[in-house]
C-alpha cells in the first residue's frame, strides 16, 4: 500500500512539474510572495518565455 | 567470534550478488532467446509478446550493465560534486528536482511524432529491420547519445549543443550547429505537417476534432489567464474533457448533409489552413493558444503512450506484416530505397535522434539533482522512447499487409482507382478488396483510406484495433479511430506553433547581427516578418510535399531523417571531443562507434537521394526524367507549369540534402583535427568544465 502510494505521489508530483504548478509553488516560496491572478501571470509570462524559445523535439 | 560475525556479514551479500547474477543470466537469455525468435521466424504469424520481451530484456540489460559502465568509468559520475541545479537554483530553470519526476519530465520533451510514424513507415520493409534497428540502436546508440550529452551540459551549468560545440571544436562548429538546427526545423516542420494534412485530407470528423481544439485552446488560454490562474492540471482535464466531447460531435458532423462538406478539405487547402495557423500561433501571445494546447497535448500524448503499452500486454495481437517485405530491394511503395540505408533514416527518434541532443543540453540539466541521476534520466527516457517506437511497429504491423500498403501508398505508385490499387497491392502478394476497404473506412467513420499517405492514419488504425480489442469492440472503433487522430494531429500542431516560434527567434537572432530592430522580439514589424519568412520556408516545403504525385512523404521523410541524424553525428562529434578531452580517448568507441554508424548511413542515404539514377530515389535523376518529359512534348497544357515546378522542387531538396551533407563534413573534419592535435600533443586538452563544488544536497530529500 505505502508503495503504491509513493508511486502515486511521484506521478501526481509529475503532472504538476508538467503543468508547471510545482514550478509556481517554487517561484511564490523563492520570492516571498503570495498566490494572485496577477503573480501567476506574470510568472506564466516569464515562463512561457524561456519555454518557447526551445526547440520541441520530434 | 570475530570470524562468525564476518560469515555472517558474507553470506548473505554473497547469496544476493549470485541471486543477482542469476537474475542478470536469466534476463540475457530471455532477451537472447526472444531477439533470436523474432529473427528466425518466417513461418508463421508471429506475436506481439515477442517483440515486448525482445526489448523489454534487453534495455534492462543495457541499462544495468552498458549505461553503468559509462556512468562510473567513463564519465565518473560524482555524486559529491554538486549539479548546476543545486549550485545555480533559482527556483526556475535551475531546481534539483526528484529523478523519476525529471526522468518523466525529460521523457515527455523528447517524446514526439518521430518514434510514431518512423517506425510506421519502416515497417514496409516488414517488421524485422525496423524492430532491430529500433532495439540496437537505442541501446547502444540514441541512449548513448543523450547521456553523453545531458552529462556535458550538467558539467557545463546547462549550456546548449550549440555552446558547447563552439567552447569544444570551435567558432566555426557553433556556427554550423545554429544553421543545421534551422534547417532542420524547417524541414520538420513541413514533414510533421504534410503527416496531419494526409491524415485529416477528405475526412470530416478528423478535420472538425482538431478544429475544435483551437477554440478549446483558446477557451483553456482564457481559463488559466483570468478566471482561475494557476489551475494547469484542472484546466487541462477540463480541456481533455471538451476534446473527448469534440471527437463525438465529429461523428455527427461527418453524418450531417450540412456540416460535412465545410469539413471535408482537400490538401492543399488543409496545407493553407496549417500554415495560417502556424503564422498565428507564432505571432499571438503564448498564453492564448500555444501554452494551454502544449499542456493538454502533454498529457493526452503520456495518457495514450501508457493506454497503448497496456492495450498491447492486454491484448498481445498477432503481427501480420511478415518480417521481411519484398521491399527490402528498394522498390517499395510508401519511399524508395533499399534497406540499407533507408530503413536507419526512417526511423530516427526511437533508435537515435539528433533532436534529443538539443532537449539533453536543455532543460532537463538544469534539473539533475546529482550527477548520477544522469543515467536514468538520459539513458533511460531514451530506452523508454525506443519502446513507444516498437509499440508504433506493433500496431503497424497488426493490420494485414495488403490494408496496410492500401492506406500508405500514394496514388501515383498504385493506381488513381480503388480498383486500380488493390489490383496493384495484390499483385505483390498482399491481397486487399475494394469493398474490405471500404468496410473498415465505414467502420472508422471515414469515406475512404485509400491512399491516406504519412503513416499518422494507419498508426491510427492499428491503435484503434488494439484499443476497440481492449473493450467495446467494432462498435467503438470509430471513436478510437479519430481518438488516435487527435492525439497524433494535437502534439504534431504543438510542434508545429513551438517550432515556428522557436525558427523565428533563431532568425531573429541571425538578423540581428545586421538590424539591431529586427533582433527585437517585441518588435511587431520585426516579428511578422521574421514569422512569415519560418512559415514561408516550411509552408513552401508543404506545398510541395502535398502537390507531389508520389505523396510527399516519399521525398520529404528521408530528407527529414538524414537532417535529424546528421545532428545526432554533430552531437556525438561534440561528445566524442569531449571524452578525449577528459582523457578517456581509449573509451572513444562509446560515441565513436555510433557516430561511424551514423556518418556511414546518412552520406550513403544523401548521396543516393542526390545522385541516385532511378528517379524515385535521386533527386537530380527525378528532375532529369521530368525534364526530358517536358521536352519531348509528353506533357502539355497546365501540367507543363506543374512539371516545372516539380523539376524545381527536386533540384531544391537536392541542393538541400548537399547543404547538410558539407554542413555536417566540416563540423567532422574540424572536430577530427582537434580529436588528431590532442592525441597527437600538439593541442592542449583542455575541458570547459564548471569547477568542483562539493554538494550539500540530501539527494533522499528531494
Amino acid at each position: 500500500m505505502k508503495c503504491l502510494q509513493a508511486v502515486g505521489a511521484v506521478i501526481l508530483s509529475l503532472l504538476r512539474e508538467l503543468a508547471d504548478e510545482n514550478a509556481y509553488r517554487r517561484h511564490l516560496v523563492m520570492y516571498g510572495r503570495i498566490h494572485s491572478a496577477e503573480e501567476w501571470r506574470r510568472f506564466s509570462d516569464e515562463r512561457s518565455k524561456a519555454k518557447y524559445s526551445r526547440v520541441k523535439c520530434c | 567470534m570475530p570470524q562468525a560475525t564476518a560469515t555472517n556479514v558474507a553470506a548473505p551479500w554473497g547469496f544476493k550478488r549470485i541471486l543477482g547474477q542469476l537474475l542478470w543470466a536469466a534476463v540475457a537469455v530471455v532477451a537472447a532467446f526472444c531477439l533470436a525468435g523474432i529473427a528466425l521466424n518466417r513461418e508463421e504469424h508471429i506475436n506481439s509478446v515477442w517483440l515486448v520481451l525482445a526489448s523489454g530484456c534487453t534495455y534492462a540489460l543495457g541499462y544495468r550493465f552498458y549505461a553503468r559502465f559509462i556512468g562510473t568509468r567513463v564519465m565518473a559520475l560524482d555524486n559529491r560534486r554538486a549539479t548546476p541545479a543545486e549550485r545555480l537554483k533559482n527556483g526556475h530553470d535551475f531546481e534539483p528536482t526528484n529523478k523519476w519526476i525529471l526522468f518523466g519530465h525529460h521523457f515527455a520533451a523528447i517524446a514526439g511524432p518521430g518514434p510514431l510514424v518512423g517506425p510506421v513507415l519502416a515497417a514496409q520493409f516488414g517488421y524485422l529491420p525496423g524492430t532491430l534497428w529500433i532495439i540496437i540502436g537505442a541501446v547502444v546508440g540514441g541512449a548513448v547519445q543523450d547521456f553523453v550529452i545531458l552529462f556535458a551540459s550538467m558539467r557545463r551549468d546547462g549550456k546548449s549543443l550549440g555552446q558547447m560545440a563552439r567552447e569544444e571544436i570551435g567558432k566555426l562548429g557553433g556556427f554550423v550547429a545554429l544553421l543545421t538546427v534551422l534547417m532542420i526545423m524547417i524541414i520538420l516542420l513541413a514533414v510533421v505537417a504534410l503527416v496531419v494534412v494526409n491524415a485529416l485530407a477528405g475526412s470530416p470528423w478528423g478535420t472538425f476534432t482538431i478544429a475544435a481544439t483551437m477554440p478549446i485552446a483558446l477557451f483553456m488560454g482564457w481559463y488559466l489567464r483570468y478566471w482561475r490562474p494557476g489551475r494547469v492540471l484542472e484546466c487541462s482535464a477540463i480541456g481533455f474533457l471538451l476534446v473527448v466531447a469534440a471527437i463525438f460531435a465529429g461523428q455527427w458532423v461527418a453524418e450531417s448533409s450540412t456540416w460535412a462538406p465545410v469539413f471535408t478539405l482537400s490538401t492543399v487547402a488543409l496545407a493553407f489552413c496549417i500554415t495560417i495557423y502556424g503564422f498565428l500561433a507564432s505571432a499571438l501571445p503564448v498564453w492564448l493558444l500555444l501554452s494551454p494546447r502544449d499542456y493538454l497535448s502533454t498529457f493526452v500524448k503520456l495518457g495514450v503512450i501508457f493506454l497503448l503499452a497496456l492495450g498491447i500486454i492486454f491484448v498481445r495481437p498477432e503481427l501480420q506484416l511478415p518480417a521481411f517485405t519484398r521491399f527490402t530491394d528498394g522498390t517499395g511503395p510508401i519511399f524508395a530505397g533499399k534497406i540499407f540505408p533507408f530503413c536507419f533514416i526512417t526511423i530516427a527518434c526511437g533508435a537515435i535522434s539528433g533532436f534529443h541532443s538539443l532537449i539533453s543540453s536543455g532543460t532537463t540539466p538544469k534539473m539533475i539533482a546529482k550527477e548520477q541521476h544522469a543515467c536514468p534520466v538520459g539513458y533511460g527516457s531514451m530506452l523508454l522512447e525506443s519502446f513507444v517506437a516498437v509499440m508504433a511497429m506493433i500496431a503497424a504491423c497488426v493490420m494485414q499487409p495488403g490494408v496496410y500498403f492500401a492506406v500508405n501508398s500514394p496514388a501515383g505508385i498504385v493506381g488513381a482507382t480503388p480498383a486500380a490499387a488493390v489490383a496493384t497491392i495484390s499483385s505483390w502478394g498482399f491481397p486487399v478488396g475494394v469493398a474490405e476497404m471500404q468496410q473498415l473506412a465505414q467502420s472508422v467513420g471515414e469515406r475512404t483510406l485509400f491512399y491516406r499517405t504519412g503513416g499518422a492514419p494507419s498508426l491510427a488504425l492499428g491503435m484503434a484495433h488494439i484499443f476497440a480489442r481492449s473493450g467495446g469492440g467494432q462498435a467503438v472503433i470509430g471513436f478510437w479511430y479519430h481518438f488516435a487522430i487527435m492525439f497524433e494531429a494535437l502534439f504534431i500542431l504543438t510542434i508545429i506553433d513551438a517550432g515556428t516560434r522557436v525558427g523565428r527567434f533563431m532568425v531573429q537572432d541571425l538578423l540581428g547581427h545586421v538590424h539591431s530592430s529586427l533582433g527585437r522580439t517585441s518588435w511587431m514589424p520585426g516579428v511578422i516578418a521574421t514569422s512569415s519568412a519560418v512559415v514561408l520556408a516550411w509552408g513552401y516545403f508543404l506545398y510541395q510535399g502535398v502537390r507531389d504525385p508520389l505523396g510527399g512523404i516519399n521525398s520529404l521523410w528521408p530528407l527529414f531523417g538524414i537532417a535529424n541524424q546528421l545532428l545526432a553525428a554533430i552531437a556525438l562529434c561534440v561528445a566524442t571531443t569531449i571524452l578525449i578531452k577528459m582523457h578517456r580517448a581509449r573509451y572513444v568507441w562509446i560515441t565513436g562507434v555510433p557516430l561511424a554508424w551514423l556518418v556511414t548511413i546518412t552520406f550513403t542515404a544523401a548521396w543516393e537521394k542526390i545522385f541516385s539514377p532511378a528517379p524515385r530515389i535521386g533527386f537530380l535523376a527525378q528532375a532529369a526524367q521530368l525534364e526530358a518529359a517536358l521536352s519531348s512534348g509528353a506533357i502539355t497544357g497546365a501540367g507543363m507549369a506543374q512539371t516545372r515546378t516539380l523539376i524545381f522542387n527536386a533540384r531544391l531538396d537536392a541542393v538541400i540534402c548537399g547543404v547538410f551533407l558539407v554542413l555536417v563534413a566540416v563540423i567532422l573534419v574540424d572536430s577530427m583535427r582537434i580529436w588528431g592535435g590532442i592525441l597527437r600533443g600538439s593541442r592542449e586538452s583542455r575541458v570547459a568544465e564548471a569547477p568542483f563544488v562539493l554538494s550539500r544536497l540530501q539527494a533522499e530529500k528531494i
